[in-house]
């Protein structure tokens, strides 16, 4: 009997370490799939900006594997040469920061306002903020256009920072509004008995705390600015081409009739470049739980 | 019709790929607006200078980008002379907004330079294939941000510029007398709202080209078959030579089916003539009516006669239609195409006279034989400046044209630009020069409602040849209704 015992144990045991280790394996295989799908048009992006003309306007991409002596950096030294895309890539630094540093700030003071201070109309207000989310920043155009010209900034940086700012904002209060009504009471209330102001409390408590969210928001806005074509071309491109940022540049590698096309997987990279410094550099924001250990007992 | 391709996804790869790092949230910043439909036509960038190799060499030769051609230092200082003479002094700055961008940028900065270098004026030039959206926007907003000098994206667009005010009248602006000499009567014409100038062309291109390959098909533009007869006769005798008489290919984005209006429509002109195809275009000949149902048919014979049949056709891009020319074996021995199409595709490496040649569209009916069809880049002024003034004046001239064709993708609107690059664009800016009668592409001229259901129809009718009269009849229920708004 107990010989016969023993094996079904063991047998049942290994039985469930083996399903463990297949459930894994399993969960495993999905998600590298899934990165693989979620990956592939990047990769053949990058294969493209190093084939040579010819090759990416006759077959697809996945053919390099066949002959990946034909690697060239040419369509990398083409771009690079152009004219404009030097300034072009100044002027999208220029645009980019403060059209990321100006709504976070202001989402961040207006997040804080919305989460820990009590003032008339607050729910209501904070609805129609989200509310705007859902309207599509084409839309806004022409008056905003209109606007500009009778103020007389059209063409100029601080056009776009400022549409940048507004078409932004509805997202970020949002986002940094939900991060800091879940940081705990229990801190802004010993603060506010020690005698900390609202502003206080905002400096020294609710930003500190809310740096994974502020992350977050920055490289989502950064790259919603830097990635911009339209809202550019709008409000800077026919009145002050000088001031164009470096999609426009890239964007007009391309001639009339599409052909040059084939630069762009090259240019494309070129322009990654900065969003993906500023990804891996934040990255870490995300991971470091400022809350944890925050409340103690 | 004439437009214009975007290599939308090509497009749209650029920024797909930056925001595949992080969630999709900012999915919506770059999406590229609706290009609107627009009539461009140009020629584009030929890499013909450098000879290519066979495809199946190293690619490396014909890929790397050759240097724009310059013309010649006399032209250049018969340009700068010229301009000398529209101020030496004026200084200040005038903003450009076109839809030329690539080499096309190149060859139109290549133009002003000696402009620049004679008044001191700085041009601040934007080149976007989204102008039209650009345009739209700036007026509708207002107009406080408009540019001084933009191309018009096609006659339609220009009407209603027009008719809203914000286009200059040029002709208090341009010398009239030497314009009217220099560019046909039916541009000048085109670019008259209501009795004043308010457009010209600074290039055409000229339709209805038939493509071959010298090498399979032998030396014809020296000795053109006479009639659409003798043609029919021709391509029955060099059948052999190739797996199929015709190349057609009809993709292009969100305004797939254009290149088949072309064809339509040089049919329309050759059998028909100017005053029914201009009839055709304004909406007063129906879509049923025994000439276009005709036209159709052409198009309907070519398709059948045509490389990888229909499937290929609606699948394939316009710029690469003509492939199959200079494949081994040929695919196909005649494609039919605009003078453009000489900087798209496989032609952009292949050599002009050696690897192909052209012949304008036979005469089916003789007493059309000198019609031509064509498009060309409308450009407008928006603000009166005396920068702007001065650069329009030199835009629309000889001396600054010359410069404009000497890279040999563009033909001028301008009949004093004689000195062309090579035998072959001289060849389409004589057929253009000469022509008995010159129209502007149909297509884009009609109602925009209707120039995209002509679109489709003939995608439809590609692939379905026998719904040709319920295809037909649609197109008249829009043609009730378009032209009425």
């Amino acid at each position: 009997m107990s010989e016969l015992a023993v094996p079904a144990v063991r047998r049942k045991e290994g039985g469930s370490a083996w399903r463990g280790r297949l459930e894994h394996l399993a969960t495993h295989v999905v998600v590298i799939l899934l990165m693989a799908i979620w990956l592939i048009p990047t990769i053949g992006l990058l294969i493209s900006s190093f084939r040579p003309s010819a090759d990416v306007q006759s077959s697809g991409w996945w053919t390099f594997f066949f002959q990946p002596a034909q690697a060239t950096l040419e369509n990398y030294t083409y771009v690079l040469a152009q004219a404009g895309i030097g300034t072009g890539f100044i002027n999208s630094l220029f645009i980019s920061i403060p059209a990321t540093v100006i709504p976070v700030f202001v989402a961040a003071f207006a997040a804080y306002a919305f989460a820990w201070m009590s003032f008339p109309g607050r729910n209501i207000l904070f609805v129609v903020v989200v509310g705007l989310l859902v309207v599509p920043l084409q839309t806004t155009f022409i008056p905003i256009l209109r606007l500009y010209g009778q103020i007389g900034i059209e063409g100029q940086f601080l056009a776009v920072w400022l549409a940048h700012t507004g078409y932004g904002l509805p997202f970020a209060v949002y986002l940094l509004r939900n991060f800091m009504g879940e940081l705990p009471r229990e801190v802004f209330e010993s603060a506010a008995i020690d005698g900390a102001s609202p502003v206080t409390s905002f400096f020294r408590l609710a930003i500190p705390m809310s740096v994974p969210a502020i992350a977050a928001l920055v490289i989502f806005q950064f790259l919603f600015v830097w990635n911009d074509l339209l809202v550019s071309l709008i409000y800077i491109g026919a009145a002050n081409p000088e001031n164009d940022p470096l999609t426009i540049s890239i964007a007009s590698l391309v001639g009339n009739f599409g052909q040059g096309w084939w630069y762009l997987a090259a240019a494309s990279f070129i322009s990654m470049a900065v969003p993906l410094l500023v990804f891996f550099t934040l990255q870490r924001y995300f991971v470091r739980g400022i809350v944890g250990g925050s409340v103690k007992g | 019709m004439s437009l214009v391709m975007r290599a939308t996804l090509a497009r749209a790869g650029v920024f797909m790929a930056s925001f595949a790092l992080v969630a999709s949230a900012c999915a919506a910043s770059s999406t590229p607006s609706p290009a609107a439909s627009s009539a461009a036509a140009s020629t584009a960038p030929s890499g013909s200078a450098a000879p290519s190799a066979s495809s199946s060499a190293a690619a490396g030769a014909s890929a790397t980008p050759a240097p724009l051609p310059s013309p010649g230092s006399s032209e250049i200082a018969a340009a700068k002379q010229y301009a000398s003479t529209l101020g030496t002094n004026i200084g200040g700055s005038v903003t450009v907004l076109a839809q030329w961008s690539g080499s096309e940028q190149q060859q139109f900065l290549q133009m002003v330079q000696p402009f620049i270098d004679a008044t001191g004026v700085q041009i601040k030039y934007t080149g976007t294939r989204d102008e039209p959206t650009v345009l739209q926007t700036a007026i509708a907003a207002g107009g406080a941000s408009l540019p001084d000098i933009a191309g018009i994206p096609g006659p339609a667009q220009m009407q209603q510029f027009a008719s809203s005010g914000t286009l200059q009248d040029l002709s208090s602006v341009i010398d009239m007398n030497t314009y009217q000499s220099q560019a046909p009567a039916s541009l000048v014409q085109l670019g008259t709202v209501n009795g004043k100038l308010v457009g010209v062309f600074l290039d055409v291109s000229a339709k209805g080209q038939i493509w071959y390959d010298p090498k399979i098909v032998g030396d014809l533009a020296s000795n053109p078959p006479a009639s659409w007869t003798d043609f029919q006769n021709l391509i029955k005798q060099d059948t052999s030579k190739a797996q199929a008489p015709w190349c057609l290919a009809v993709e292009s984005g969100a305004a797939t089916g254009w290149p088949a209006t072309d064809v339509v429509e040089t049919f329309m002109l050759k059998t028909y003539g100017p005053d029914v195809y201009n009839q055709w275009w304004q909406g007063k000949l129906k879509w049923t009516s025994s000439q276009v149902k005709t036209a159709f048919q052409d198009l309907g014979q070519m398709v059948s006669e045509s490389y990888g049949g229909a499937n290929r056709i609606v699948t394939t891009n316009f710029a690469n239609a003509g492939d199959p020319l200079f494949s081994t074996p040929p695919g196909c021995l005649f494609l039919h195409e605009a003078s453009f199409i000489t900087g798209l595709g496989a032609f952009a490496n292949q050599t002009k006279i050696t690897d192909y040649n052209f012949i304008p569209f036979p005469a089916i009916n003789s007493q059309y034989q000198n019609a031509v069809e064509g498009a060309g880049d409308l450009f407008g002024m928006f603000k009166n400046t005396p920068q702007s003034a001065a650069l329009m004046k030199y835009l629309v001239s000889a001396q600054a044209q010359a410069l404009f064709v000497a890279p040999g993708e563009f033909l001028s609107a301008n009949k004093g630009v004689a000195n062309y690059p090579n035998p072959m664009n001289q060849r389409l800016a004589q057929i253009l020069s000469g022509a008995s009668s010159f129209v502007f592409d149909a297509s884009d001229q009609m109602p925009t409602s209707m120039q995209n259901e002509f679109y489709k129809g003939l995608v439809n009718y590609i692939q379905n040849p026998s719904q040709l009269d319920s295809i037909l009849s649609h197109l008249d229920s829009v043609q009730s209704s378009a032209y009425s708004q």
